[in-house]
């Protein structure tokens, strides 16, 4: 029954569809206005599962190279993983040892794991270039970023 | 205020020494981002906007607009040395500019390019002066009604015009007016899809989209081709001197395509890509050997280059006119304009002449300053090709999590942030185009305020959709543009 990526595709966007819909009708009415809160909203929900509907007929006419972009190879998948926990640790760690630090670590630490091998310039880049943003922005600028541990 | 005045006060705002420092700024960083792989004026807008915090709006403004023409520019010059267009609306530039620069004249290329694009942004920008006018004088009259309708036509146009898949594209946008009805509802107070959550109840920031969609979707990518190597592939420059007969091969495409370009780039939905590829198919058709495309023919890389700048300029006409941008890049150009608390339309010319004639006047500095600044020192520029990926892509992560701190302050929008560089990066790998997304996530809180007035008006009856003859014309031309690709690929299916 799901044979194409369309088909795939098109069930879950349905899924989507039916959950924002639900979410529609759990709104709180509001007698006083005309047109309600709800009603663009039950519009594009209804839309979104028609238009999926209609993906699910749809023949793929996806070329050779599109569907090779599909194609990312085991490795490749592990590191967007990696970063995408880095970065994610870098948030959580932004505002606790402030932004020079986390900003710091993090262009070191990613750079070296996507395979920057020169160390040194790697150390010089992830400091200097969080100093200078840090202090165009709190000093030019005048937008605080996150001090943390730092004293300044 | 009569025309020549405001234009007067534009170039007050311009040529003033803040004015000219902040388009050299804007040009500079624009050709800067826009030049690094995959990066284009999107992400270039996108990523300077927290730079104009606190400024003097039309300082600011005059800044973005130089670094989304600079974007474009910057766009072009790695589409001719690389091969690699960072944004579709070079593409076309890589037809024959990458054959120019593989036969060792990559500097005449580039300069070219430069030719072309200064005279393509600067016809257009006298045309920007001479109609962008005339039509918020008319647009003033548009009707609630008429302004739904008008913002309806842009996304269908954007939708059937993106590349692909129509019923895909359409999917794109209405996903991106779902994401517009999180927070709280303006005219009722209801909270939707907040998920008593206090940091969505003001909606979703858009510097959150468009950078999760655009520069972090672009991240994902750099990953995994993070060991190609074409960057040192660079050729050499050799001259960028042109002679008298490179000038009068360009002389008619460029001509031509200044115009037709500008045209495309007021129509909703065109804009750079589809300019570009129609200048050069055009040129191509009516040239007298047309065997030289693609071979690095100097009409081949003309055309292109004049339209998608012309395209540019033609891009400001609905944005500043009528307050509805007609294409990805100009809706987060729209959000530039509203964190700076500015609200294009038909009453910014009467409002903020400065800032409206300060645009507009500005676009001359800065297509002169791409000529003679930007030519001579690409060269240099060029060299930032040569930073190493995993150091570029932990960069361009960086600016996309400044970019978003320094609008909101909270960590919440970065996670947000990190969601939607899943969802953009999902969307490259399924062929949804992005475009439609950011546009719909934009008008769509506008979209719905207009719906809901023009049915407040007429005592929540839909007739006034029609009985209006502005909005009538308008929801038929929507309704013909995504009708036609629809029926055609259904009949594809059966075929």
């Amino acid at each position: 029954m799901l044979k194409t990526m369309n088909q795939k595709v098109s069930i879950v966007l349905i899924l989507v569809g039916i959950g924002y819909l639900y979410m529609t009708s759990n709104l709180p009415s509001y007698p006083y206005s005309p047109v309600d809160a709800d009603v663009i909203p039950t519009g594009l929900g209804w839309l979104l599962v028609g238009l999926a509907v209609l993906l699910y007929f749809t023949k793929d006419s996806e070329t050779k190279e599109q569907k090779a972009r599909r194609d990312i190879p085991k490795k490749d998948i592990g590191a967007l993983l990696a970063v995408f926990i880095f970065i994610f640790f870098y948030i959580l760690l932004l505002e606790v040892l402030g932004f020079i630090v986390s900003t710091a670590v993090f262009i070191f630490f990613s750079s070296w794991f996507l395979g920057y091998e020169k160390f040194k310039t790697n150390i010089i880049v992830s400091i200097l270039f969080p100093l200078f943003i840090y202090l165009t922005f709190t000093q030019f600028l005048k937008i605080s970023l996150p001090e943390g541990i730092l004293p300044f | 205020m009569g025309s020549l005045e405001g234009l007067m006060t534009g170039f007050e705002v311009a040529f003033s020494l803040t004015g000219i420092l902040f388009v050299l700024i804007g040009v500079f960083v624009g050709t800067f981002i826009g030049m690094l792989p995959g990066l284009g004026p999107i992400t270039a807008i996108a990523v300077m906007i927290p730079i104009t915090y606190g400024m003097d709006p039309s300082t600011a403004l005059v800044m973005m607009a130089g670094v989304y023409y600079g974007a474009v520019f910057g766009g072009s010059t790695a589409s001719i040395l690389l091969n690699a267009p960072g944004i579709s609306g070079t593409v076309a530039t890589s037809f024959d500019g990458y054959p120019m620069a593989q036969q060792g004249k990559a500097g005449k290329a580039l300069a070219i390019a430069a030719v072309a694009s200064f005279t393509g942004g600067t016809v257009s920008v006298v045309l920007l002066m001479l109609f962008a006018p005339a039509l918020a004088s008319v647009a003033v009259a548009f009707s609630p009604a008429a302004y739904f309708a008008l913002m309806f036509m842009g996304l269908t146009a954007i939708s059937s015009l993106s590349e692909g898949s129509t019923v895909k594209a359409l999917i794109s946008a209405v996903v991106g007016f779902m994401v517009a009805t999180i927070g709280i509802d303006a005219q009722t107070g209801t909270q939707r899809y907040t998920f008593g959550n206090v940091s969505l109840l003001e909606g979703l920031d858009f510097l959150v989209i468009a950078l999760g969609l655009f520069a972090l979707a672009e991240v994902c990518s750099l990953i995994i081709n993070r060991k190609d190597l074409s960057v040192n592939n660079a050729h050499k420059l050799g001259s960028l001197r042109l002679t008298k007969g490179d000038f009068n091969e360009m002389k008619g495409p460029v001509t031509r395509q200044s115009f037709l370009g500008f045209i495309l780039g007021v129509l909703p939905g065109a804009g750079a890509t589809i300019a570009s590829f129609i200048g050069y198919i055009t040129e191509k058709r009516i040239a007298k050997n047309p065997d030289e495309f693609g071979k690095g023919s100097v009409k081949g890389l003309a055309a292109p280059e004049t339209a998608n700048n012309a395209a540019t300029s033609g891009a400001f006409v609905p944005l500043l006119s009528l307050g509805i941008p007609g294409s990805g890049t100009t809706a987060v150009m729209l959000g530039a304009f509203m964190v700076l608390g500015v609200q294009p339309g038909p009453l910014l010319m009467t409002d903020h002449p400065e800032i409206f004639w300060g645009i507009i006047a500005s676009m001359y500095l800065g297509n002169v300053f791409l000529l003679v600044l930007n030519l001579p020192l690409i060269p240099y520029i060029a060299k930032i090709l040569k930073i190493p990926r995993p150091l570029l892509i932990s960069l361009v992560i960086m600016f996309s999590i400044i970019g978003v701190y320094a609008i909101s302050f909270s960590t919440f929008d970065l996670y947000m942030l990190l969601l939607f560089g899943v969802v953009g990066f999902l969307m490259r790998l399924f062929a949804f185009p992005a475009p439609p997304l950011i546009l719909a996530f934009i008008l769509g809180g506008m979209m719905e305020q207009s719906f809901r007035q023009a049915l407040t008006i007429s005592n929540g009856s839909m007739m006034v959709f029609i009985k209006d003859p502005i909005s009538l014309s308008l929801l038929i031309v929507a309704l013909l543009s995504f009708t036609f690709p629809l029926i055609r690929q259904i009949r594809s299916r059966k075929g």
